[in-house]
């Protein structure tokens, strides 16, 4: 394989030269397209929902054609330094970050309103797949327990703010990290008892009061259908009442009429399924799957253990965006704010999601290169 | 530490790897379940619910049309009132039980303890609407409203009013609160009397902005009721029926009044009635329509069709002389007697003597199944056609075997029951040259083709026959209902109550009769249920009652007197015959 590495670089195609992987640019395309059209029938069918979100759509796609660009090795040097200023950063936002929508995301830098819980999203798969690409994998105990911390510090405080559908996905990415790095079955058995046991102690000390009635309301959405059982209630309706063939493009009443709330944004599956039905619903899981197995081929296939170790979370913590929130706007989870990826209104997150695409795409194209 | 990035083991992970898919299928596959389970399984009801949600369809109510009598005078009228109801939540946001003295005047008028009228508001803090007096008059609302108390609303409602009170009170029956009718015609014709609210279904969104108008059908405005009743016989009939129930002690009774020609209804009342403007505490018994939903052994009444049914088979004809004696016989083990032995009989002998062997040697003259179709023709044992609610059909069994006994008894009257109504009937076709109509309450109009409807049962030359003997009934026997100026011709009935399995003590009195003999015009039926005291026998209860009713119904409708050569009639003739040369000129045109 590495004899024959000079001319596959020779025989390396234009695209190939340019850093995108094209099965994964076909998926992440269509789902843009197809998320234009839910966005313009859930807006409010106006053009200028429509525009603002292109014009958001091409940031996000040159943010991801840039980091393509970005060997993937680079990060491995910066991974230390990005893990502390990101953490600072947070810290910062806890101390004096600006307050919107209840809850401190935002840190505000004079010119532009930043929110470094995004950047984390990146740097904490990058720091744990760093730490632990360092030696033998599987990894050892106690590499996993000094990972487990790494990963929580972050947690902890993006859960304050509080966030926690973003805490819980940088969760989730840096212990995908460290499953994938080789924690055995028995220690994943401690950590989802361990898990349990924070449980209350998330309940009683961290969580927000409207965190924990998302909670119960997710457990029964009914006992207050007007109040925070109504997210949940008008979404089931919208899902249902799309049926198997969906009520047709800019028909659904649910999302027309307004009853349902943050259609365009979080809650735009209700809109889709309302308007296309199963078929529209299978079609939309299919892509989402083609671009999950696209990330795990091209991780399987990476070269080095930080790049595999990077690309399986990046595609792992995509699958799990997709998850949660289509768990939550069916009823299967509890109401967190994670949008539907790729397919909600929305910018900060779009970017950040892009550019783990394009760190995962540098990692397909970039796979012979340092081998 | 120092090993960098040069260390390469692709197979130590790469069983996580496909773990990871698998999971990631998995839960796909779960997430796709669950949607198919709210696409597929849920969606009625979810489509329901969204359509809860966004359709909503809007009435417009009118206010329910009027029960007139045949003249045009007013039965049952609706009149506007106002409900008051509160609305907890806004009387709780302003504090409005603060309002001590308010409260207080709104109880005094309301004639309601203050705490229970608090309470009903305190019970239900967080809801929108609580009743708290239904139908109040126009003067109470208007106070209540210059109380201002907040959350304490008016809504404009209608009230039903029954000017004619507790001597229609049967006939017309009543509303409940909600303006429905429950009784009566008010029931009957509730569709009519409502008119159907204009709809209009809509889609609204969330903010309740209508969105498109999916169904709009027109309201059909209500319409007023014109019944057959004449409401000045009806009072009369329930004036002199009221006296007899009291002056003989009965439980009940009633009296139908109807024209022949038409099958209209012109009277029906029971006593006793109540006051449909004030329904509380009254005996449940009391809101029952005897006139229809109650059935009676008509016992002589009857009679007359025995007669006909045997001069329209020919075995007899008006001049057979029947052998009744020696006033009894056997039949079967049972007795059947007269009172003393008759002897040669006439047909008209045996319904005035109203012998019971006479009509039982008639009935065994005849074939049974031609008899009993006679029972059945005559409309024994099925309603008279008014579409009242709860009317009966009586009791006329149809059944293969008949008994000589039961054949017997039931030439006489026994062993068949009927509502007044179904006598009525039967006079009324005996009285209509033997065509037989469906009884009516609506008043006849050309255009209404029920009234089109008419069947021929007996033959002319037969039932006039019949009226001719009914005539000689009243002049030989019963003197009780004969009616000053007029040829009227009936028949006495009694008999006894039956119980389960048998007779009892009590009796039923009947008179049912026909006027005037030269053209009969009224039949009318008279039942005092039960009387109690020295009196009981249909000539001496009933046919009072009939004569004054009849006369006076005959009086009220202007028809021309027909017996103007007794002592009595030669005295006012010249004053009448006037009158009745102006009716009868009038009918000419």
């Amino acid at each position: 394989m590495r004899t024959s590495g000079q001319d596959h670089q020779k025989q390396r195609t234009i695209l190939q030269r340019i850093h995108i992987d094209i099965p994964l640019l076909i998926g992440i395309l269509s789902l843009m397209i197809l998320g234009l059209f839910v966005v313009y029938s859930a807006g409010g069918q106006e053009f200028g929902i429509v525009i603002r979100q292109s014009i958001r759509l091409g940031i996000a796609l040159v943010v991801m054609f840039a980091v393509a660009q970005i060997p993937p090795m680079a990060y491995q040097k910066w991974a230390v330094a990005m893990f502390i200023v990101g953490l600072l950063m947070l810290i910062c936002v806890l101390l004096f970050g600006h307050v919107g929508k209840g809850a401190q995301r935002w840190l505000d830098l004079g010119f532009m309103k930043f929110q470094p819980s995004e950047v984390m999203k990146l740097v904490v798969p990058i720091t744990i797949a760093w730490f632990l690409s360092q030696y033998d994998l599987p990894a050892k105990i106690s590499h996993i327990v000094i990972a487990f911390i790494l990963v929580l510090l972050p947690t902890l405080l993006i859960a304050k703010q509080p966030d926690l559908g973003t805490s819980l996905l940088i969760a989730s990415s840096g212990i995908f990290v460290i499953f994938l790095a080789g924690a055995s079955l028995r220690l994943i058995g401690v950590c989802v008892g361990l898990a349990s046991a924070f449980a209350p102690i998330l309940w009683f000390f961290l969580m927000q009061d409207y965190q924990k009635q998302r909670v119960l309301t997710f457990l029964n959405p009914e006992q207050d259908p007007l109040g925070s059982g109504y997210h949940i209630i008008q979404s089931k309706i919208a899902i249902g009442s799309g049926g198997i063939h969906g009520k047709g493009w800019l028909q659904g009443t649910q999302s027309q009429l307004e009853f349902l709330p943050e259609r365009h944004t979080d809650f735009i599956f209700a809109v889709f399924s309302e308007e296309f039905g199963l078929i529209g619903v299978s079609i939309l899981f299919a892509v989402y799957l083609a671009i999950v197995i696209r990330g795990l081929y091209i991780a399987i296939n990476a070269q080095q253990a930080f790049t595999k170790l990077l690309a399986g979370s990046l595609t792992l913590t995509f699958f799990v965006y997709v998850f949660v929130n289509i768990g939550m706007v069916s009823g299967l989870l509890p109401v967190v704010g994670v949008p539907l990826p790729l397919v909600s209104y929305g910018g900060t997150s779009m970017v950040t999601l892009m550019a783990g695409f394009g760190m995962i795409m540098a990692i397909s194209t970039n796979k012979r290169v340092h081998a | 530490m120092t090993k960098r990035n040069e260390k390469y083991k692709p197979t130590t992970v790469a069983w996580r790897f496909y773990v990871v898919l698998g999971v990631i299928l998995f839960v796909y596959s779960g997430l796709v379940a669950r949607s198919a389970y709210i696409q597929i399984i849920e969606p009625d009801m979810l489509k329901q619910q969204g359509d809860m949600r966004s359709l909503r369809t809007a009435a417009k109510t009118v206010q329910r049309g009027s029960i007139v009598d045949r003249n045009g005078d007013e039965l049952a009228v609706s009149v506007p009132v106002e409900t008051i109801w509160a609305d907890p939540k806004i009387v709780m946001q302003n504090k409005a039980l603060d309002m001590k003295e308010h409260w207080q005047a709104l109880a005094d008028v309301l004639d309601q303890d203050v705490n229970t009228l608090t309470s009903r508001v305190l019970r239900h803090p967080t809801k929108r609407f609580v009743y708290i007096e239904r139908q109040v008059s126009p003067a109470m609302a208007n106070y209540v409203r210059q109380l201002k108390i907040p959350g304490i609303h008016l809504r404009k409602e209608s009230k039903r009013f029954y000017p004619a009170g507790e001597i229609s009170a049967h006939l017309v029956g009543f509303t409940n609160v909600d303006d429905k009718g429950i009784e009566g015609v008010e029931r009957v014709y509730d569709q009519l009397l409502t008119g159907t609210d204009g709809t209009r279904q809509y889609r609204k969104d969330a903010k309740g902005r209508k969105i498109e108008i999916l169904k709009v059908e027109d309201a059909t405005p209500p319409k007023n009721v014109q019944l057959s009743i004449d409401q000045r016989i009806q009072a009369l009939a329930y004036k002199e029926l009221k006296g007899a129930v009291k002056a003989f002690k009965a439980t009940s009774g009633s009296v139908v009044v109807t024209n022949v020609h038409t099958g209209e209804i012109l009277a029906m009342v029971n006593s006793p009635s109540y006051n449909p403007n004030n329904r509380r505490n009254t005996a449940i018994h009391r809101f029952r329509n005897r006139a229809i939903t109650d059935f009676y052994e008509p016992g002589s009444t009857m009679k007359p069709l025995t007669v006909i049914s045997a001069l329209e088979f020919g075995s007899v004809d008006k001049d057979t002389i029947i052998n009744t004696s020696p006033g009894y016989m056997r039949l079967g083990g049972r007795r059947v007697s007269d009172p003393r032995n008759y002897g040669e009989q006439s047909l008209t002998d045996i319904l005035v003597n109203s012998s019971n062997m006479g009509t039982t040697k008639l009935a065994l003259s005849l074939p049974k199944e031609y008899f009993l179709d006679k029972y059945f023709e005559a409309g024994f044992g099925e309603d008279t056609g008014t579409g009242l609610m709860g009317e009966s059909s009586g009791i006329m069994h149809d059944r293969q075997r008949w008994s000589q006994i039961e054949l017997a008894t039931l030439s006489y009257g026994m062993g068949v029951a009927a509502t007044p109504l179904q006598m009525a009937r039967f006079y009324s076709t005996i009285a209509n040259g033997g065509i037989k109509r469906t009884l009516t309450i609506l008043k006849a109009t050309p255009e209404n083709e029920q009234f089109n409807k008419s069947e021929r049962i007996f033959s002319e030359e037969n039932t006039q026959e019949v009226v001719n003997m009914l005539e000689q009934v009243v002049n030989q026997h019963v003197e009780a209902a004969i009616v000053d100026g007029y040829r009227v011709g009936g028949k006495t009935g009694t008999a006894f109550k039956a119980m389960a399995g048998s007779y009892g003590n009590d009796y039923v009195g009947l008179f049912a009769g026909i006027a005037p003999i030269t053209k009969p015009e009224l039949s009318v039926v008279v039942v005092i249920n039960e009387p109690s005291g020295d009196m009981y026998h249909g000539g001496e209860v009933a046919a009072p009652v009939f004569s004054r009713v009849m006369k006076g119904a005959l009086h009220l409708l202007n028809i021309a007197p027909d017996k103007l050569d007794g002592a009595n009639a030669v005295k006012v003739s010249h004053v009448k015959t006037k009158l009745v040369k102006k009716v009868e000129d009038k009918d000419n045109v």
